[in-house]
């Protein structure tokens, strides 16, 4: 197995931020990792003198490669070594196209200006931001061999999926001469002699990466030592004050997105402060239930705001009564009412709301990443795209007269104006009946759907680990229940008594000014959120922060990393093995867990995949930290500077456990125990 | 609208008589007491489309007060959205802009 890095910035460019290159940095970066070899990879910038410094200095194989800016996403693109003068000559064609960070090149640039890319190794940000766009991506397809990713999660869920490209972890670390920690992010190619061409087939199959040099998939680098643990599940034992919390620190600093969740976080000390904290979650909660429940509801609301009905009923009742005078003192035509702007009618203006609406709809069909080949299966995407130049265009035009006609309707207004202030006659108002009739229809259709919303019913009902999570909408009933919704301290007393009647009552909201307009759409129906337990009653204390626990865990699903220290300070074992144990098993199968724990139900019962041992030893007066690892079946743990310990020892020593639930557990430990 | 070639202006509003004269569809001038909407649409055209004049107003040259309001207002519009013609028109396709040239290119491409 061979040890790669193939992403290595050595030049700070207007991409990165400023750093002075260290070329004894890279020395030591390539000795303690023992790499076999690296690339050179700046930002749209390739220097081919430093590129020969560093490969004499340098006694692996170094690839000549740049990271290029295409099309918004960033791509390796990595060449043989045999002439190098071109390629220096082709890359300064990139370093000229990209003067502003944002800048980027077309696919077309790419290929006019590096010819056949077959001749490179091609290797996009898949997994890593900021990532190749799926249409960008299957453009280039037939020239990419791999795709980099900055997570061993991500690493481990695309190598198990081979419609996905095989994927790489590299370092992308920039050689700065104040570099303090090396980076662990590299990946093992099962390859023979490291040529471009061999790495490029190596690269073609799944099979032929992984994250360790002997355990395939199973374990990752985690510290510049070497120190390796588990893509799945790691329990880390220790006795107190053996850097295990340390550890968690040191692993938490060196990754990003990673999910830790501290001792005692979970656990306030007094019960007051600890069911205040509680509750302002479940109202974090509640909120955002609530919102994205009525975030159909408020965009109605926001039309609504809109509507003045009194204004409408005044235009059609003044249109009404100078249509009647116009008629009954027609004999008193003038020459100023005798102009055929007199009496003339505004044009009538569309907003094209269902245009633009379309245009969304058609431009989400191009560009959704989730379902495109569902989307694919039945549609064109360039016919779509075609499509939706299209209609932009029909809205272009359709804009075009709209604005002629606002022009014409501002002309024609001041043309009647002043001419109605000359004439003696009576002229006809003006009144767009399309308008006040759709009004009338959009209030009466808004008074259904708050009845809707209004009427009491379960919307979710969530099952979380044997609690129920439960949100109910119906209807205030007293003014002091929309005085909370609302936040607000102010008088609801007259506002509610227009409760019955929606638009009325959206009136009086919209004219007590101390109410932001924004929020109103959380005054019509009252959202209930609460959490029960398995018996259907509220959660009790200890439950809360069970509850919480499981939900912190859950969201872990979102970053790359799950650290938990030492769950049992805060969780009786009935919870932690039935509840905690399950739910971390689960999570493991997808990212690297780490749980730090003193306790026997944690601890051995979990089925944890690798083990981790902290220890600490005074030597010669000098505190030394040690991390002792291996499989739960290997008789000893070993460190990595070549100390080992038996793992028997270990168990016994950092899991205490009562005399009753040793003896059940005592068969597990003779497997493991060093006779 | 075709554009009319050359520095041949048409001319939209019109003096003459002492009234106010707009052009009409079959291309003669109509006094500009039956100017209606749709009449004052299409002069907008004109005026978006083609190299367009008007004859300034005058007081002087209408004595119709009538007439005067009305093309007093009318010349005063036209006059300054012709001054303000491409800005007029730009406005209207800026809408969506981004993903027309992101479409168009691609599909152009592909095509």
């Amino acid at each position: 197995m061979k040890k790669i890095d193939l992403h290595i910035h050595t030049i700070a460019t207007i991409c990165d931020s400023d750093f002075n290159f260290s070329i004894d940095k890279l020395k030591d970066y390539v000795g303690e990792s023992d790499l076999d070899a690296i690339a050179i990879t700046n930002h749209n910038v390739f220097d081919g003198m430093q590129f020969r410094f560093i490969r004499e200095a340098l006694s692996i194989q170094v690839f000549p490669g740049i990271e290029i800016s295409l099309n918004e996403c960033h791509i390796l693109l990595i060449s043989d070594v045999s002439n190098l003068d071109e390629f220096e000559a082709m890359t300064a064609k990139v370093t000229n196209r990209i003067i502003d960070p944002s800048d980027s090149i077309s696919i077309e640039e790419l290929k006019s200006i590096f010819g056949n890319l077959e001749e490179y190794l091609i290797i996009p940000h898949y997994r890593k931001k900021p990532a190749i766009h799926p249409e960008t991506l299957s453009e280039i397809a037939c020239y990419v061999s791999a795709g980099e990713v900055d997570s061993a999660k991500k690493f481990i869920r695309a190598v198990k999926d081979d419609t996905r490209l095989t994927p790489v972890l590299f370092s992308d670390i920039r050689i700065s001469e104040d570099l303090s920690q090396l980076p662990t992010r590299q990946t093992f190619i099962d390859c023979g002699e490291l040529t471009l061409a061999a790495i490029k087939t190596c690269l073609k199959h799944n099979g032929k990466i992984c994250l360790s040099e002997k355990d395939g998939n199973r374990l990752f680098q985690i510290f510049e030592d070497g120190q390796m643990m588990s893509t799945g599940l790691n329990v880390l034992l220790g006795e107190r004050s053996s850097g295990k919390t340390f550890t968690l620190d040191r692993i938490n600093s060196r990754n990003e997105n990673v999910k830790y969740i501290r001792q005692f976080s979970l656990v306030q000390q007094d019960e007051a402060s600890y069911e205040r904290e509680f509750n302002n979650d479940l109202q974090k909660r509640k909120s955002r239930f609530a919102d994205e429940y009525l975030k159909g509801f408020k965009s109605v609301l926001d039309d609504i705001m809109n509507i003045d009905l009194t204004k409408n009923d005044r235009e059609v009742d003044g249109y009404v009564s100078t249509l009647l005078k116009s008629a009954e003192y027609a004999d008193r035509r003038d020459a100023y009412s005798k102009m055929a702007l007199f009496n003339e009618t505004a044009f009538s203006i569309s907003d094209d709301q269902t245009l633009k609406e379309l245009i969304g709809s058609v431009r989400q069909l191009i560009e959704n990443v989730d379902y495109r080949s569902i989307i694919e299966r039945y549609l064109d995407i360039s016919a779509l795209k075609q499509l939706a130049c299209d209609l932009i265009e029909t809205l272009w035009t359709r804009s075009f007269e709209n604005k002629k006609k606002r022009f014409v309707n501002s002309l024609l207004k001041d043309v009647k104006e002043s001419l109605k202030i000359r004439s003696s006659a009576v002229q006809v108002d003006d009144v767009d009946l399309y308008r006040v009739s759709m009004d009338a229809k959009k209030v009466e259709r808004f008074k259904g759907i708050v009845e809707f919303i209004r009427k009491e019913a379960v919307i979710s009902e969530e099952s979380v680990q044997g609690f129920n999570v439960v949100a109910k909408k119906g209807p205030f009933l007293s003014v002091a229940d929309v005085k909370l919704a609302s936040g607000v301290k102010t008088a609801f007393k007259d506002v509610m008594k227009e409760y019955g009647d929606p638009y009325r009552y959206l009136q009086a909201l919209m004219s007590n000014e101390s109410l932001p307009q924004a929020e109103l759409y959380r005054l019509f129906s009252k959202i209930t959120y609460q959490i029960l337990n398995r018996y259907g009653f509220p959660v009790s204390g200890g439950e809360r922060s069970e509850f919480r626990l499981l939900q912190e865990i859950k969201d872990a699903q979102n970053f790359d990393i799950l650290l938990i220290d030492e769950p049992e300070s805060s969780f009786d074992n009935m919870f932690l093995r039935s509840d905690v144990n399950e739910i971390l098993r689960d999570i493991s199968k997808s990212m690297p867990v780490v749980v730090v724990t003193h306790n026997n139900t944690v601890g051995a019962s979990i089925g944890a995949d690798y083990l981790l041992y902290a220890s600490k030893n005074v030597i010669d007066g000098k505190i030394v930290y040690r991390i002792y690892s291996g499989y739960p079946t290997d008789k000893r743990l070993h460190s990595t500077d070549r100390y080992s310990i038996a793992n028997h020892e270990i168990m016994m020593n950092s899991l205490e456990a009562g005399r009753d639930a040793y003896e059940g557990r005592r068969r597990t430990y003779e497997v493991v125990e060093d006779r | 609208m075709p554009m009319r070639e050359g520095g041949v202006r048409m001319k939209l509003l019109k003096t003459d008589n002492k009234l106010g004269y707009y052009l009409g569809d079959s291309g003669d001038y109509v006094p500009i007491d039956r100017i209606t909407k749709d009449h004052l649409l299409r002069l907008v055209n004109l005026t978006l489309a083609n190299n367009v004049e008007f004859d300034a107003y005058d007081e002087e040259q209408i004595q119709n007060q009538a007439h005067q309001i009305v093309y007093k207002s009318v010349y005063e519009k036209l006059y300054n959205l012709r001054e303000r013609r491409q800005e007029f028109i730009d406005e209207s396709e800026r809408l969506y802009l981004q993903d027309y040239e992101k479409y168009r290119d691609k599909s152009s491409q592909q095509g």
